[in-house]
């Protein structure tokens, strides 16, 4: 990562000298810059375009052929797999699924991620410690998550066992239509929260320590400083946080694969498995690149309403 | 992130590069001194290591390279890097039912040939399993079928005698039911279990033996028939064994054969490989017995296991056959590639060589195993239905088995299914 | 911070011992299903589900743990798995966190007519499920004969839309006075890139560097098609090789899982320190 022992090299110019806008000549200003920018960006925009809307370019035409293998070869279609996929019961519920999911899991994880950032940069014992802990779950590999969860959720498994404990009733769990989305969104926020909260704990500790200093001697509560500090001046990575996430859980499907297959009647049939299930398993991958189109449309359209309520705050 | 970090950059794209060079030129080691076959499948590499040294001391400067692909992804790496004519594949293994769809899509070589051959080699169903459309495109290299295991412990408890191994005095499912029933009132946790708790393959028995069929009819094979009397019947009986608590629900994958070992159900519907899975874990006295039919219903097992094909775009199509014969045909070659494994090999000769040391495996256990895998692929044997749709239905009846598990009603969700099976088939014309 | 401490040490001391025992218990609630598996990876595979239910001491603890499964690795292919994965993953960690943060610098500090748009399509791209369009980008690097190569299983973690976004919204913190102010002492660009913007950025740059590293060392699609003969094994599909077709043994799996495990866990707390010290001194802002 960063390389040890790099000197710190404060920077100079930290004395900021008011008046510093000073005009210059707007020949320069104006395509100079574009340049350099473009200059910075080029490496990684040949790369976007060249590894994933190069390709997304191709899945979008391939959305648009269709044809088995007994009738030999693809041709156009136009738009009936899109026709198709809208007429299908299975394909409206899993759209629901995931919209339902989505409209859960990312506020919950976000909110859940913050609190365990501000509770993890407080002073206290071993926090680093304990940090290390949550973060931990993201480290390991999709598979064995989805083992150990399984375990979890069998019902004579780890989890009834300590309900049993509590003295409460056995849960079906992964069995159960109506706890199966659920049972999912705890396993991925076990395994996501804590790489939240990291991107959080790195905005917080930017936060100057003295507000802090300042709020206390004003007298203000811990609690009114986490709202009337912390929160506002963490907006940004909260933002990133809120968009990153919303992104990855559209596209989770692993532990849907490994553990429910979509069941029980389709409770779990996240728009992801959906099509990884169709390109891969099934292999219709013209319909599956028609899901992909569609995701992605949804994806933009969740993100971009984020983005417009975020930036009314001030955020991007 | 300054200088030190920029030199390993540098360094390491020159690595990347250095490697990749370096693999370039020798994963492609010139037919100078013979030819290189490669073989993929989903196995261990140890499973094969008999067979290909077997193969390489028959035949001098032919090497072949084994990889592994894991299991779970192995048909849908297959369908990817067939459709790209990937060079690097010339043998690989099929799950049977996928040979018509790989043969369709031109992703296996013409065998035809090989037919008498082939034929003499193997059971009647064996064979056919290979053919589509009058040609042959894979060769059977193992075979399987199902039996039941017995706790004799957890019988004993509850006062029942356990059954014998004799296929003549095979047990009705109605019959077990009521055992397990008994035992777990005598104390063990679940009455029955089926390994594959939500697979095709060991619950397309249920509904054969009442008279259902594989549940895909028609000439072309692409009419799904999964609502019938047969499958509703079959599939009600899979469910009552859940909302009874005869089996448990959310035990599934690979966790299913410890709940056996671990003396939790007296009967366990499982395979071959269980015998020396058992003989190993389990602690208790147990015994193998025949799968159980309906009473009143016909016996049937299942059967089948992998054959192997040959890559049309492979630039090795001579070495790859002379492999593929080795391993298929050649008795001894048939043998070797159970050497490593649990697993019935497919060539009659090699089946009735390996079938004793099958049955030492689990000592007095095991007694009669040998003769009751003769029978049963010989008179009992359905293997899975020959479909170009077979894929898409499997996948589909997958989920119906595991809702109907779950408890959802039978009726409606083998209705479901049958109309996704329509759906998906449609695509393929 | 010792002003308060004098002032208010009794409740300041309740709080911390509060904040300690909360941090500890979540700490270890997200441990025990972790450490499960590592008991379970000292013990023989037939016994993982032998303490499921009532739980009992033996669930969590085993008084006789041997490596019988760790050794059994030895033998098989995960060593060099996970050589190629490091290898594969600290690449692109280096040259991707290089190529990211500078289009985060030039999405950032550079005011520029459409920077809107090229956000957009940066956005757009981390959009877009790469396991989805993993088919029609192997048949491009097939074009290109990348198949079996470092190059071919780098190459599609390099470019990474959300490292870029997370690096450009720490960049956006940092106040444009100070790029002003650089500039006009006569520093060029890069100077400020190098000098200011990455120095300041560090837990964004580690957060980023985790993104990509964990992109690379779970990949299991994207090297399934892209071929992975014995020589570019990665670990995750060693991982799944190990579960056979009629068989797992669940003892060798977890310890295969814990080696793969360890090797994040040991970056993720080394970088942990730089977390700590906040960077961006008070006076700044």
């Amino acid at each position: 990562m960063t390389a040890p022992g790099a000197r710190i090299q404060r920077p100079r110019a930290a004395s900021p000298l008011p008046g510093t806008r000073r005009p210059r000549r707007r020949s320069r200003l104006v395509w100079r810059p574009t340049l350099v920018a473009l200059a910075f960006l080029s490496p990684a925009l040949i790369g976007l375009v060249l590894l994933r809307l190069a390709p997304a370019v191709v899945a979008f035409w391939q959305s648009l052929q269709g044809g088995g293998i007994l009738s030999g070869g693809e041709h156009f279609v136009g738009l009936d797999n899109y026709v198709e996929l809208f007429s299908s019961a299975d394909f409206i519920g899993s759209l629901l699924v995931t919209l339902l999911f989505t409209v859960i899991i990312n506020p919950v994880q976000v909110a859940i991620a913050f609190l365990l950032a501000v509770l993890y940069t407080r002073r206290a014992a071993g926090s680093g410690f304990w940090r290390s802990l949550v973060i931990l779950p993201i480290a390991v590999p999709p598979a064995v998550s989805a083992v150990i969860w399984s375990v979890i959720y069998r019902p004579d498994g780890l989890g009834n066992a300590f309900l049993g404990m509590l003295g409460l009733p056995a849960q079906p769990f992964l069995t159960s239509p109506t706890q199966s989305l659920t049972a999912i969104m705890v396993l991925l926020s076990w395994v996501g929260v804590g790489y939240w909260m990291l991107f959080l704990i790195a905005g917080i500790n930017d936060v100057p320590t003295e507000l802090y200093e300042a709020a206390s001697l004003d007298g203000a509560s811990a609690w009114r400083q986490l709202w009337t500090i912390t929160f506002p001046l963490v907006r940004r990575p909260l933002a990133f946080v809120l968009v990153a996430d919303t992104v990855s859980n559209f596209l989770v499907f692993a532990p849907v694969q490994i553990l429910t297959k979509g069941g029980p009647e389709g409770s779990t049939n996240l728009l992801m498995h959906d099509i990884f299930n169709r390109a891969y398993t099934l292999g219709d991958l013209n319909t599956a690149q028609a899901e992909v189109i569609i995701l992605v449309l949804l994806t933009l359209a969740i993100v971009a309403v984020q983005f417009r309520l975020l930036k009314s705050e001030d955020a991007a | 992130m300054r200088r030190v970090s920029l030199a390993l950059v540098a360094l390491s794209a020159t690595a990347a590069l250095a490697l990749s060079g370096c693999s370039a030129s020798s994963s492609d080691p010139g037919s100078a001194d013979g030819s290189v076959v490669k073989l993929l499948g989903a196995e261990d590499p140890a499973t094969f290591a008999p067979v290909i040294s077997a193969f390489e001391a028959e035949n001098k400067g032919t090497t072949v390279k084994y990889t592994q692909v894991p299991f779970d992804q192995l048909s849908s790496t297959l369908q990817q890097r067939l459709a790209a004519k990937d060079k690097d594949i010339d043998v690989y293994t099929v799950d049977q039912p996928n040979v018509s769809q790989l043969a369709a899509q031109g992703f296996l070589e013409d065998l035809s040939d090989l037919k008498d051959q082939a034929k003499k080699a193997t059971t009647p169903e064996q064979y056919s399993v290979n053919v589509y459309q009058d040609k042959l495109w894979a060769l059977s290299v193992w075979n399987s079928t199902q039996m039941m295991f017995v706790n004799n412990d957890a019988l004993a408890k509850a006062g029942i005698a356990a059954p014998t191994a004799n296929p003549a005095e095979r047990w009705t499912w109605e019959q077990t039911v009521d055992a397990g029933k008994a035992a777990q009132a005598a104390g063990s946790k679940w009455g029955l279990l089926f390994e594959q708790v939500e697979g095709y393959y060991q619950l397309q028995p249920l509904a054969e033996s009442l008279g259902g069929g594989s549940g895909i009819t028609g000439k072309d094979m692409l009419t799904a028939d999964v609502t019938n009397p047969g499958w509703t019947k079959a599939m009600q009986w899979y469910a009552d064994l859940y909302s009874n608590n005869v089996s448990p629900r959310g035990v599934g994958g690979f966790q299913t054969s410890p709940v056996f070992a671990d003396g939790d159900v007296p009967f366990f519907i499982g395979g071959p490989w269980d015998v020396g899975k058992f003989a190993e874990n389990a602690k208790f006295n147990w015994s193998v017995v025949p799968m159980p039919a309906f009473a009143g219903g016909k016996a049937v097992t299942p059967n089948g296991s992998w054959s192997w094909g040959i890559n049309p775009a492979s630039d090795h199509k001579d070495a790859a056959k002379k492999f593929l014969e080795f391993a298929a045909l050649n008795p001894a070659g048939n043998l070797a590639t159970t050497e490593k494994t649990t697993i019935i090999p497919a060539n009659t000769e090699a089946q009735a060589k390996y079938l004793p040391t099958l049955e030492a495996l689990g000592g007095t256990h095991s007694a009669g195993v040998a003769d009751l895998i003769t029978e049963e692929i010989k008179t009992t044997a359905v293997p899975r239905p020959v479909s170009v749709g077979y894929v898409q239905f499997e996948s589909m009846m997958n989920k119906a088995f595991a809702d109907i598990r779950n408890g959802s009603p039978v009726e409606a969700r083998l209705k479901d299914a049958q109309s996704q099976i329509e759906a998906a088939w449609k695509k393929l014309r | 911070m010792s002003v308060t401490v004098t002032r208010r040490p009794r409740r300041l001391r309740t709080g911390y011992l509060l904040l300690s025992l909360v941090g500890a218990l979540i700490g270890l609630a997200f441990l025990l299903p972790l450490w499960w598996t590592l008991v379970n990876s000292l013990r023989p595979g037939s016994d993982t589900f032998a303490f499921l239910n009532p739980l009992s001491w033996q669930t969590f603890f085993t008084l006789s743990p041997n490596l019988d499964n760790y050794v059994t690795l030895l033998s098989g292919d995960l060593g060099r798995a996970i050589g190629n994965s490091l290898f594969i993953s600290v690449v692109t960690v280096v040259a991707g966190l290089l190529i990211c943060a500078m289009a985060a610098f030039g999405l950032s500090a550079i005011p520029f007519r459409g920077r809107g748009a090229i956000f957009g399509i940066v956005i757009l791209s981390f959009l877009i499920p790469f396991d989805a369009i993993a088919i029609p980008l192997a048949d491009m690097f097939r074009d290109w004969n990348l198949q079996n190569t470092f190059i071919g299983l780098i190459l599609p973690g390099i470019g990474n839309g959300m490292a870029i976004f997370l690096i450009r919204t720490f960049f956006l913190a940092i106040p444009t006075e100070l790029v002003e102010a650089a500039r006009l002492d006569g520093l060029g660009w890069w100077g400020v890139f190098r000098r200011i913007y990455l120095p300041l950025s560090r837990p964004a740059l580690i957060g980023a560097g985790l993104t990509l590293f964990l992109f690379q060392w779970q990949a299991y699609m994207w090297p399934l098609l892209m071929g992975t003969d014995q020589n570019h094994i990665v670990g995750p599909v060693a991982l799944s090789n190990l579960q056979g077709q009629f068989n797992v043994d669940y003892g060798v799996m977890f310890a295969a899982s814990v080696i793969l495990t360890l090797i994040p866990l040991l970056i993720i707390m080394i970088c942990q320190r730089y977390f700590i010290q906040s960077v961006s001194t008070s006076g700044l802002k």
